[in-house]
């Protein structure tokens, strides 16, 4: 399946690779990986721009954007609803520009539009990377810090909690990237019970096809050929 | 080292001052300062090779002349050095005075050595490129134009520091894979590179200016020897806005050695830039970015961390583009 990839860095990058195919559970072909946003809002607004571009120049079935939630208003499931769109939600913001984009698109290179997949790291990526290690650390513990006006951690603290220092080298932060996402060895649910924000993506990820994507030992994969395009 | 300076007449910087930290980043537009400030601290490491003049009274100095103060963090903060005018043309006196509290407060000798060993650096591409004479490679000139020399010094003297300026500069640059030096019958040292692809050797004057400048800054970040205080006027040029975060990683190691698994003393880096790309990668470290004003013909500076509302401005947007809508300071005067 051939995947392109948008986020800040080229250790989210390196660690969104992996999850993106221990969801799928198969190996992804990344398309355009050049491409890169300068966070937030800029990877708003350069989105349409890399839709159009991967829908009539390239080969790409999706397109997996994940961006951090920094401080904005979190995802929740009342904004799921029908023609819901919260403004201040950086998912409902990132689906809309998706949705917009796309539908304008006409059908190209044998597909009609490039599948969308969109993740939210709630407050930053570094939470996910997290998972399974730190149990104070969830979406849930964020939410409910920013409801009581004191939040559980800042994103300097997960910070430091990966990468042992709050000035890690790219090569240092894409080892603990890697190291961490590893230890689930493929199993990624401890991550989407703890941060919806994954869960999302994991939802995006699977709706691609016709049929469940089955966790590692499990049945239920789907070839490759069944992709929904 | 240098825990504050304040201006009085010099230049556009009538009347300013600026509490430094271990890692300056100045932004601003033309003329707001940021090379005299680097040009200040230079002039105060030229004076201190003198010999110290005694204290001369106010009535004998030029008061309307220039005057920069200098106060130190501990060891030396017992402490002030002041330069100023003995007339209208000349400024070359240097006072260093005990100050009531603070450590160090006879030690001027202790603080002079750190003095000396300021350096600024406006790295030049041709002068990197250049060959340069073998003996001349203690320590990279102002230019890095005995980069070579530094070079094949470095690696015949630490070898293991060597080493690890070639890893760092063949993982940031991995079109290259080895830095080859050669003495020649001239008494100066070339340089070269090795290409990965074609296993060639690639003369410096074939390589691009912002490789030469990574280098460069790359062969300082690795010095077993650092100077105790580092300027570096733009520090992003020639380099691509990807590039940039090794730029920042590069010069972070000389400023924070403990980060890096290093024991060294810290160096005080003072960098200036005007790249927006650059600023972005201090939103989680805004009080290392300083500011610097032109108001008509006055410039002063202050820290991003000033402002009451950094905090709610950074969730707003990337910094850099805050810095380019004017709403950070630091940007042209309109007419």
């Amino acid at each position: 399946m051939n995947v392109a990839l948008l986020s800040e860095s080229p250790a989210d990058e390196a660690a969104l690779r992996l999850l993106v195919e221990a969801v799928l559970q198969r190996p992804i072909r990344r398309i355009e990986p050049a491409l890169r946003a300068r966070g937030w809002p800029n990877v708003a607004q350069v989105l349409p721009a890399i839709l159009r571009h991967l829908h009539f120049n390239t080969d790409a079935h999706a397109l997996v954007v994940v961006v951090d939630a920094d401080d904005s208003v979190v995802h929740a499931a009342d904004h799921d609803r029908p023609g819901y769109f919260h403004p201040r939600c950086r998912m409902c913001q990132l689906r809309a520009v998706f949705r917009q984009t796309t539908k304008k698109l006409p059908a190209a290179r044998g597909r009609e539009r490039v599948l969308r997949g969109v993740g939210v790291a709630v407050p930053a990526i570094e939470a996910w990377y997290l998972a399974g290690r730190d149990p104070e650390v969830t979406e849930l513990a964020w939410t409910e810090g920013q409801q009581r006006g004191r939040l559980p951690y800042t994103r300097a603290q997960l910070k430091y909690r990966v990468y042992g220092t709050d000035r890690p080298t790219l090569p240092h932060e894409i080892d603990c990237a890697l190291r961490e996402i590893r230890r689930h060895h493929g199993d990624v649910r401890r991550i989407e019970h703890d941060h919806p924000g994954f869960a999302s993506l994991a939802r995006d990820l699977r709706g691609w096809f016709p049929g469940p994507v089955a966790f590692e030992g499990q049945s239920g994969k789907v070839p490759v050929t069944d992709i929904k395009i | 080292m240098i825990a504050s300076v304040a201006f009085q007449r010099f230049k556009a910087l009538r009347n300013a001052q600026l509490v430094l930290g271990p890692f300056n980043l100045v932004i601003g537009p033309n003329g707001s300062g940021k090379t005299s400030l680097i040009e200040a601290l230079l002039r105060l490491r030229l004076l201190a090779k003198l010999p110290l003049r005694s204290v001369v009274a106010e009535t004998e100095r030029t008061l309307e002349g220039p005057e920069i103060t200098f106060r130190f963090s501990p060891p030396f903060d017992g402490l002030e050095a002041r330069l100023s005018c003995v007339s209208d043309q000349v400024c070359d006196l240097l006072q260093v005075a005990p100050r009531p509290k603070g450590e160090g407060s006879n030690d001027w000798p202790g603080l002079r050595s750190r003095v000396l060993r300021i350096r600024g650096y406006v790295l030049d591409h041709h002068a990197i490129a250049a060959p340069a004479v073998a003996k001349e490679g203690a320590e990279l000139n102002a230019s890095a134009g005995n980069l070579a020399a530094v070079l094949a010094t470095r690696q015949a003297h630490h070898p293991a520091a060597f080493d690890r300026l070639v890893a760092d500069f063949t993982r940031i640059a991995p079109e290259f894979t080895e830095i080859g030096t050669e003495l020649g019958e001239d008494g100066r040292v070339r340089f070269r590179l090795r290409l990965k692809e074609e296993d060639t050797w690639i003369e410096p004057d074939n390589v691009s200016q912002g490789t030469l400048y990574l280098l460069a800054m790359i062969t300082l970040a690795h010095d077993p020897d650092p100077p105790s205080i580092v300027c570096i006027e733009e520090i992003d040029r020639g380099i691509h806005p990807r590039m940039l975060r090794e730029v920042r990683d590069v010069l972070y190691r000389l400023s924070y050695p403990a980060a890096f698994g290093e024991t060294r003393t810290p160096v005080q880096l003072i960098a200036t830039t005007h790249s927006p790309y650059l600023l972005d990668l201090f939103c989680e470290h805004p009080e290392e970015v300083v500011i610097s004003a032109k108001h008509g013909a006055t410039a002063t500076f202050s820290r991003l961390t000033d402002r009451p509302d950094i905090t709610e401005m950074l969730a707003e947007s990337p910094l850099g583009d805050m810095w380019y809508s004017g709403v950070l300071g630091g940007v042209p005067e309109n007419e």
